[in-house]
């Protein structure tokens, strides 16, 4: 039953990862790009990380994919774009990636991975969190502090004088 | 002569009557009954008591009136009861449905008009029947230069996003489609995807008032998650779950809204942002950009969207009473089953009618169903009183609002909630 869903959420993911690469329409391929970042939420529950796989529901797919689908619809593309159709380069990309995919699948199958034991019962993610805040913690303030650090950046970059407007009588 | 058909004749009517029964019988007769032949033959029937269940046994069986309770019994068991029935679609929609008709009702007395009247006898109450046939019977018009597989997929794509919403919503103890372990996050990741919807049917529709509505939609409903789901942490952080059946069951004493106030204050206002309800109704301000993004749908597509908006409306309000008002808890009003119709039956005169697989629901469940929908009917009328109250907010104010203000208070909301903990009130030790 896993192996069938495992297939299906595969050629879900790969396949719609292509068609983002490959459709000429930026709106569809952003929705590939959706079905692609869906079809890693659903590798994350069949690997029992059910927390994992509804934050990347939320945060990719609720989030970043609806950003960079803003983004697109509000670009003019014909003139931000040129196209360079070039057979060589594209030839060159497949190989390229299937020699990154084939040695990171050596190097995966030669770290013992097949002699994992799969049956365990999945970790709850109450330990998880028990982890980050006792023994994890440096690396849990650290985060906490590059996120606080990025957020301020984005509000700093993004501030702007206030216009001022006479007709607006406030 | 008819004004409305003047071609009208009784006898073609009775003729395309009969026609129509004719082709129903000879279709049903060359290809219903060799159909339903050939699936018993190759489906195995069950045997049952040491009979084999032919068709005609199940037949017999369910027009026993002693068999069919327990059925009905095994039929409500089913997840199918589950996903279409009780704590799922149909209870929602119904819910749903009621919601429009007591908006529209609410909203006239408060405006001192009428409001629908006269479909059905009293007060209107046939009007949503009647705006459902209109609905269905229109033409679906599809502008020129849409999208179309975006533009048809929209709307029941809005559906089922709503219907998920729903199924994740604990109705009675027990009683919930999806009992998820992480019931509060699943929330999260379905509310995430109605801007994607908004903003995916307003850019199909290639007209420019759905898409300025639909810009706004997004601007709006990505802004008010943020705080909507920092609202919700101080819950989380009471209760140290995040399945909704262990909240609502944690507040068996007492609502958190007793010991939440702020964080159940800012919920109910990022509610009102992300349902587009009308302080925040810029997404489909009629005033302004005729119906926002919902302008270019017509017939059962605009009415989809429609089921689709008091779906959630409903499972934001059904939320906020799982989280803030104790769900299902309540005093027990409804009466136990009475014992002798279980042990003696019902006598009328003469006859003794023993009926087996009563009763068909526990006092706990209806007890729980009753409080959980006052106490959502009630939640969502604090929901539909603004629109007859306020005015539309400025698009500047509503995003420095969710921005600044909602947020700030969020954080508070948090940190009550950690004091609360830390101060030994709740959590182990304490209250509870």
């Amino acid at each position: 039953m896993a192996d069938a869903t495992f297939l299906a959420l595969t050629v879900i993911t790969i396949g719609s990862a292509i068609a983002a690469l490959e459709m000429r329409s930026l709106i569809y391929g952003s929705i590939a790009l959706m079905g692609t970042l869906g079809g890693i939420a659903g590798f994350f529950l069949l690997l029992d990380a059910p927390f994992v796989a509804l934050f990347q529901l939320a945060v990719y797919v609720g989030s970043i994919a609806v950003l960079i689908l803003f983004t697109v619809m509000l670009v003019k593309r014909e003139l931000i774009f040129k196209k360079i159709e070039d057979k060589r380069r594209k030839f060159a990309g497949i190989g390229l990636m299937l020699v990154v995919m084939i040695s990171l699948g050596a190097v995966f199958l030669d770290s013992g991975i097949k002699t994992m034991i799969t049956d365990e019962p999945p970790v709850d993610f109450r330990d998880i969190g028990a982890d980050f805040v006792t023994y994890y913690w440096p690396a849990l303030i650290l985060m906490g502090l590059i996120l606080a650090g990025t957020v301020t950046g984005a509000l700093v970059l993004a501030r702007r004088e206030d216009v001022e407007n006479d007709q607006r009588a406030n | 002569m008819s004004v409305i058909a003047p071609k009208f004749k009784l006898s073609e009517f009775i003729k395309s009557l009969f026609d129509n029964a004719f082709w129903g019988l000879l279709l049903m007769v060359l290809v219903g009954l060799p159909a339903v032949f050939m699936v018993l033959f190759v489906i195995e029937m069950p045997v049952i008591n040491g009979e084999l269940l032919t068709p005609f046994l199940a037949l017999s069986w369910i027009a026993d009136p002693s068999r069919t309770l327990p059925i009905v019994h095994a039929f409500m068991a089913t997840d199918m009861f589950r996903i279409m029935a009780f704590p799922g679609f149909g209870f929602a929609a119904l819910l749903a449905a009621g919601t429009i008709f007591i908006e529209r009702k609410m909203l006239a007395k408060l405006q001192l008009r009428v409001g629908p009247f006269y479909c059905g006898k009293f007060e209107g109450i046939l009007q949503l029947m009647g705006d459902g046939l209109k609905l269905i019977s229109k033409e679906i018009i599809i502008p020129a230069k849409a999208d179309k597989p975006i533009f048809w997929a929209a709307p029941v794509l809005f559906v089922a996003t709503a219907a998920a919403f729903v199924a994740l919503i604990p109705v009675a103890p027990g009683w919930v489609v999806a009992d998820v372990d992480l019931g509060l996050l699943a929330v999260f990741a379905v509310i995430g995807f109605f801007p994607i919807i908004t903003i995916l049917s307003a850019w199909s529709a290639n007209s420019k008032y759905p898409f300025i509505g639909g810009i706004r939609a997004l601007f709006q409903m990505v802004s008010f998650e943020i705080p909507l789901i920092l609202s919700l942490l101080g819950v989380v952080i009471l209760t140290g779950t995040l399945n909704l059946s262990e909240i609502a069951a944690s507040q068996s004493s007492f609502p958190w809204i007793i010991f939440l106030p702020v964080g159940a204050i800012v919920f109910f206002i990022t509610m009102l942002a992300e349902l587009e309800r009308i302080p925040f109704d810029l997404p489909e301000a009629e005033s302004e950009i005729v119906a926002g993004w919902l302008t270019e749908f017509s017939g059962m597509m605009y009415g989809l969207v429609q089921l689709g908006t008091y779906l959630k409306l409903y499972a934001f309000a059904a939320l906020f009473v799982v989280l803030f008002l104790a769900g299902w808890h309540g005093p027990m009003v409804v009466p136990p089953f009475p014992a002798e119709i279980l042990t003696e039956g019902i006598v009328m005169g003469p006859i003794t009618a023993k009926i087996p697989g009563l009763p068909l629901f526990t006092q706990e469940m209806l007890n729980g169903a009753l409080w959980f929908v006052l106490k959502t009917v009630g939640v969502i009328f604090f929901i539909l009183l603004p629109r007859g109250v306020f005015p539309r907010v400025r698009v500047d104010l509503l995003l420095s609002l969710g921005w600044t203000k909602l947020i700030g208070l969020a954080f508070v909301n948090i940190f009550i909630a950690l004091g609360l903990l830390y101060a030994g009130v709740l959590g182990p030790g304490g209250l509870q």
